[in-house]
């Protein structure tokens, strides 16, 4: 079984947010819901001020705190090593929100980020929060898949409706091997500078291994323990800082 | 004793707590039909728990408190906490209830709650205990309650019971200080003692609504009975100045702390001790503890102390999470949060709950009773 990875390089990414417009459209996000976002943010002070960005998907956790929190086992760990929601058994409790380092999940019903609010202008029917003129993915609320409905966390399948097609034991999944581009995440899929990789971190030959290897592939906040599945590349050469204390972490 | 006899403002508390009730929850449903929780200003780029989780936090506390003093005389044997023990235990019953209450309305799917926690039983997940044991100490709550309302303080089973009440929520306080303590995520939460923090809080928290209850319920000290006035001027205000003595110690020192470590998410504390609000409550308190060394009434210390509590909650839970995660281009500097109508309109429904409460119990169940002399 795969253990789904993604690997983003720093060097190449261009903060063009098509990651973000991407993911948006397939998985049917309204503005500030992002599953995947592009962070902008200012270092340094005028008159030197420098912009920098960082995009920032769900870590899909080896050691998720969000899954771990979760009172009623909505947050899942899939076999393939995706972290998902069910939402016929989320609560709505929000304690993931507060448990994630990353501030990657998002509740459903909420102040929109901008008027008019879309989710007036396309209602939703029954339970879901809204009825979007185009759907992406087949409504699959054990996986956290479709449109949110009211009263429950969301947040980024790594487009499970996707990978989980994929054929079993591939090591990669990239927009070079045509007969599985289907396969692809949105934002890995849409990436103009091929920034993101995305492939089985626990297969050796993989190209995000051998990328993580070669590249000397850090994590966001390491020392949370949460071990993210998501892995930045920035760099390369020279010396690494030690993300956590050495031999005092556990393996 | 009959209600003839208390000169206290039940009647008005009663109309007080209705009217609260009303309004309150009126405007709460009426808002969160309408918008669902939309109608909160929290938000997945901003504060996720909000006012209804301070609420929360600050009645099931109380409840945790009540039980404690109700627990000096029912556990620990000390007989000159009798005269308020039932009516202590009413009030936790009733805090428990406003909290559980603010709960409910802040969760998206409560009755779902219901099954799929203990279906799911998530023993990683301090939310899970916590629910476990609060729902295990309301029911014993109840039935301890119903012991001594049919007049059984002593038995075994009684005692029994009064014990287990004590355990459960000894414990249950101490998952819900384990739901913030275990974030090491938010540094302003995070940390073992948590768990010890809420228990200080919560026993001030109680002694002090046990201290208010008692004075509205008999107008002032000249209409007490002999052994009320006696806990009120003797061992009552000695404990409530012992516990909220060492509050203010953990207040303090959590402040400076706070205030001295570079660590990453603690820079909150300078925000915090920039608010009026933060002097306001640790005036209120320090002044509280003198008034009461003092050996005044603790009549407005109590009103004071829960002022104060009320405001530490707000300061705990918001300030926890107002330093942002991974926010990027959406939020820059702290998270700035103002609760919204329906937030406080939860807030006081569960007021209400807590004011005609207590004045059906005293109206209605004789909560001055206490145990025939041996």
């Amino acid at each position: 079984m795969a253990r789904w990875g993604m690997v983003i390089d720093l060097d190449k990414c261009t903060g063009c947010q098509a990651c973000s417009t991407a993911c948006q459209m397939e998985n049917n996000r309204l503005p500030g819901e992002n599953y995947q976002d592009v962070l902008y943010y200012t270092e340094g002070k005028q008159p030197t001020p420098v912009l920098k960005w960082f995009p920032r998907p769900c870590m899909h956790c080896e050691e998720p705190s969000c899954m771990h929190v979760c009172p009623t086992k909505a947050t899942f760990k899939t076999e393939d090593g995706v972290v998902l929601i069910d939402w016929n058994k989320c609560i709505g409790c929000k304690y993931c929100m507060i448990a994630c380092p990353y501030g990657v999940r998002f509740y459903t019903d909420e102040k929109p980020l901008v008027e008019p609010n879309i989710k007036d202008v396309y209602p939703g029917e029954g339970d879901l929060s809204w009825n979007p003129p185009y759907k992406g993915p087949q409504q699959d609320n054990a996986h956290g898949v479709g449109i949110q409905p009211h009263g429950v966390v969301s947040k980024c399948t790594f487009c499970y409706h996707k990978i989980s097609k994929a054929p079993k034991g591939i090591a990669d999944l990239s927009n070079d091997d045509a007969a599985n581009r289907e396969f692809v995440p949105a934002c890995v899929r849409t990436c103009a500078p091929t920034a993101r990789y995305f492939g089985d971190l626990d297969n050796p030959k993989s190209n995000v291994s051998r990328l993580i290897s070669d590249k000397r592939g850090v994590r966001l906040l390491d020392h949370t323990g949460n071990k993210p599945q998501v892995y930045y590349l920035s760099g390369g050469a020279g010396p690494a800082v030690p993300s956590g204390r050495g031999g005092a972490n556990k393996a | 004793m009959s209600t003839q006899q208390m000169k206290g403002p039940v009647n008005a508390a009663m109309m007080a707590g209705m009217a609260a009730l009303v309004i309150g929850g009126g405007l709460a449903l009426v808002n969160l039909m309408s918008s669902g929780h939309a109608a909160f200003n929290t938000g997945s780029s901003g504060i996720t728990w909000g006012l209804p989780v301070v609420g929360y936090v600050f009645f099931v506390l109380t409840s945790t408190g009540l039980t404690f003093v109700a627990s000096l005389a029912m556990v620990f044997g000390i007989k000159e906490f009798y005269p308020i023990a039932k009516r202590c235990i009413w009030l936790a019953l009733v805090t428990l209830v406003a909290g559980f209450t603010c709960l409910a309305l802040e969760l998206g799917h409560p009755f779902r709650m219901l099954w799929a926690i203990p279906t799911s039983f998530q023993y990683l997940s301090p939310l899970n205990w916590m629910g476990l044991f609060y729902a295990a100490y309301m029911v014993l709550l109840l039935l301890k309650f119903q012991k001594v309302n049919g007049g059984d303080w002593d038995s075994s089973g009684s005692r029994t019971l009064g014990i287990a009440s004590f355990v459960s929520v000894v414990i249950a306080h101490g998952t819900l200080g384990g739901v913030f303590g275990a974030m090491a995520m938010r540094p302003m939460w995070y940390g073992p003692i948590i768990p010890l923090y809420f228990l200080l809080t919560a026993a001030v928290s109680g002694a002090a609504f046990a201290v208010l209850i008692t004075y509205l319920t008999y107008g002032n000290e000249s209409f007490m009975p002999a052994k009320v006035k006696n806990l009120m001027k003797g061992a009552m205000p000695k404990v409530f100045a012992a516990v909220l003595g060492i509050v203010i110690l953990a207040v303090v020192s959590r402040t400076m702390i706070g205030l001295w470590s570079n660590a990453d998410g603690l820079q909150v504390w300078d925000h915090v001790v920039a608010s009026p609000w933060y002097w306001i409550e640790l005036i209120l308190m320090v002044a509280a503890f003198f008034m009461l060394l003092n050996g005044g009434s603790p009549f407005f210390p109590s009103i004071m102390v829960i002022i104060s509590l009320f405001i530490g909650r707000y300061e705990f839970l918001i300030s926890g999470q107002a330093v942002p995660l991974f926010k990027g281009t959406w939020v820059t500097g702290l998270i700035d949060y103002m609760p919204s109508v329906t937030e406080w309109m939860i807030v006081l429904l569960a007021v209400g709950i807590v004011l005609a409460g207590w004045a059906f119990g005293e109206k209605s169940l004789n909560l001055a009773a206490e145990p025939a002399e041996k």
